[in-house]
């Protein structure tokens, strides 16, 4: 078991190849540390002080012995600055590029066998490191007017790749969801995902975990850790790298059917651990668990104002392999005496497009028991649809317990209703598919 | 004795063989309980035992461990009907380059084909797989994986993982088959597997029945 507190609630914060100017990188993180629940120390011997700092020249000449460095430097100095770190930091954060990703495996070897002697646990190289809302720490060198982060929240991401963490932040965001831990950990020379998973499994902040991963260095570290987590919280992963060709042994017939991608998506199902097959698929996860905690069973009641959508998300549910099964016979006949002869009483209950918003409430009602989960899709292009359903739909979720999730579309008042649902907990999809995807998250019992 | 005794005693017993042939592995397979066509080895040079106890119609293969696809070289002789037949294509067989001998065996009655091979993969080790044999797995790839060793529960449910599991669980009213026999077929590749002392194993194709499974070609490697 790794304690990770140091790496993500660092008392103490060195800062190698900071820059007085936000024109330069070493500049931007300086900037962004400023807000750390803790002290800061930039280090570049070249200024006495940097944004109302004192400045040191070397990590060597510091106060004190700091939880967490960063490490801002030219790939080919790395090396002798991450010597001089022995008995002056925890953890060291390599940002710098040029390691093993452009070939330079042996520089990138170099540095683990110099963490080892050390005794400094690196994180990187190649990576933009942790942001921890909670704590004020922001190790990315991404501007803030460029990058506007996501809140405090739930949902904590770690990934393989920089680029995807970042679209991920700009996403989550506009999801309105916040994040608990972020963290991108690149070449992943010694700390990976499997000692993140870990953490993040005793981490009281975090609800669910979304995971970006190319390669998992060792895979039986990482399906233990992956399986402990997944365990205790949601953690959704997705695998990029689908398209290899297989182990090349010409010998076996094994070998050459066992693709690097075939092997890693069945053994995550043999562990049950669960998989979005694409970048939207692990974003909608990460917004509907946010939101709402996994419950029991499979079966679901759609319920829509479109004969189209409902058509959609049925058809999705099967794809899903969740249950869209039929009306009992008594709701039937309840919500027959409730609603015109011509709305559509099967599954989908079809309100159609004269639908009155107290209608769902009627149909909600009708089918609490009966179900597991539900789909809401609103379409606000008839007058019917009014923000009223926010409401309606939030009352029903603290009643029934039960996952819930919304497609909602068409203009009008469809931008207001959303954010008045997700306000009330109930994630809302831009596509009658990618709601059901997202209840298939919430549902323990898909199979 | 354990598992690991037996196959580091086949190992040995190998020698510097990284690539074990047909019938010492099914010997292997057939000390965990597996079944093959009953058959005999008639090394290079040597003439066939006079009195064979196998029953006709019987099938001919090189053995060689040089070769990795013998019908696509042309290295086996199927329905094989009486002594002449079987005379001539032992000494055809036995000239071909690489042989080392060749195996007679009784010709199986047809089965439902399948696969359950295992391999050392890069990231995860040592895993089983289990496959739809013929153009399933050509054409589909419908394979699944697991990591080794897997328990008879995980392996019934490696089978069930593949798009054809169901055929097997008995399709459009035909009776299912044996999956208990495939797994536990499944259960000991993947312990042997779990020893860490082997790369490969290809059990293709096996032949499951009503009742029982019979492992009709088997390859295996050295780690």
């Amino acid at each position: 078991m790794t304690n990770l507190d140091s790496l993500f609630y660092p008392k103490s914060v060195a800062l190698i190849g900071a820059s007085a100017t936000e024109e330069k990188l070493g500049g931007i993180v300086l900037k962004n540390l400023l807000g750390l629940k803790g002290r800061v120390y930039p280090v570049n011997p070249l200024y006495p002080e940097l944004m109302g700092l004192k400045a040191y020249p070397s990590i060597r000449d510091l106060p004190e012995t700091v939880d967490l460095s960063i490490v801002m430097r030219p790939a080919a100095e790395v090396p002798e600055i991450l010597r001089q770190h022995a008995g002056k930091a925890r953890f060291a954060l390599i940002v710098s590029a040029g390691f093993a990703e452009i070939g330079a495996s042996g520089l990138q070897e170099e540095l683990a066998q110099i963490g080892r002697d050390a005794g400094v646990r690196l994180v990187g190289p190649n990576c933009l490191g942790i942001y921890n809302p909670c704590h004020g720490l922001d190790t990315m060198f991404l501007p803030h007017s460029c990058l506007k982060k996501p809140g405090k929240g739930n949902v904590a991401i770690v990934s393989q790749s920089g680029a995807v963490v970042v679209s991920l932040l700009e996403a989550v965001r506009r999801a309105n969801i916040g994040v608990s831990k972020v963290c991108n950990y690149g070449n992943a020379v010694d700390l990976d995902a499997a000692d993140v998973y870990e953490y993040l499994a005793g981490d009281p902040e975090t609800r669910v975990v979304i995971s970006y991963l190319e390669s998992v260095g060792n895979g039986r570290r990482f399906i233990e850790a992956a399986r402990l987590l997944g365990d205790v919280k949601p953690l959704v992963v997705l695998k990029a790298g689908k398209g290899t060709s297989g182990q090349k042994a010409a010998f076996s017939h094994t070998g050459r059917l066992a693709g690097s991608y075939e092997v890693f998506r069945s053994i995550l199902r043999q562990f049950r651990v669960r998989e979005a097959p694409d970048y939207d698929s692990l974003l909608d996860a990460a917004k509907a668990l946010s939101c709402q905690r996994p419950a029991p069973g499979k079966r679901v009641c759609i319920i829509t104002n479109g004969g189209g959508a409902g058509v959609l998300a049925a058809d999705e549910c099967m794809r899903a392999g969740l249950d869209v099964a039929p009306l009992p016979e008594p709701v039937k006949e309840i919500l027959g005496s409730s609603f015109p002869p011509f709305y559509g009483l099967g599954n989908p209950i079809d309100l159609t497009g004269q639908v009155r918003t107290e209608d769902y409430r009627v149909a909600l009602n009708g089918v609490r028991q009966t179900y597991d989960g539900f789909v809401i899709i609103a379409l606000t292009a008839v007058a019917g649809v009014t923000l009223k359903l926010a409401e309606i739909v939030r009352d029903f979720r603290t009643e029934a317990g039960k996952p819930v999730v919304a497609h909602v579309a068409q203009g009008g008042i469809s931008g207001k209703l959303t954010t008045l649902l997700e306000k009330s907990k109930i994630p809302v999809f831009p596509s009658p598919e990618r709601a059901v995807r997202a209840l298939a998250m919430l549902l323990r019992d898909v199979g | 004795m354990t598992i690991r005794d037996k196959v580091q005693d086949f190992l040995q017993s190998q020698e510097d063989r990284e690539v074990f042939r047909e019938h010492e592995v099914k010997e292997f397979l057939r000390g965990f309980g597996i079944n093959t066509p009953r058959g005999m080895f008639v090394p290079s040079g040597t003439a066939i035992p006079s009195t064979v106890s196998l029953s006709y119609p019987l099938v001919a293969k090189v053995v060689s461990s040089g070769i990795s696809s013998k019908s696509d070289v042309g290295g086996v002789r199927l329905g094989i009907g009486n002594g002449d037949e079987l005379r001539s294509a032992v000494t055809e067989l036995s000239l071909m380059e690489n042989g080392e001998g060749v195996l007679v065996e009784e010709m199986a009655r047809p089965g439902f084909e399948v696969i359950v091979g295992g391999t050392t993969d890069i990231t995860f080790g040592p895993i089983v797989m289990f496959g739809l044999g013929g153009f399933f797995v050509e054409l589909f790839r419908d394979v699944s994986f697991a990591l080794a060793p897997v328990t008879r529960e995980q392996a019934v449910w490696l089978v069930g993982e593949t798009k054809g599991g169901k055929v097997l669980k008995g399709f459009r009213g035909k009776p299912p088959l044996d999956i208990d026999a495939i797994a536990d077929i499944i259960v000991t590749v993947s312990e042997v597997m779990a020893t860490g002392l082997i790369r490969t194993i290809d059990l293709n194709p096996v032949a499951l029945y009503l009742s029982g499974a019979l492992v009709l070609d088997a390859k295996m490697s050295r780690l």
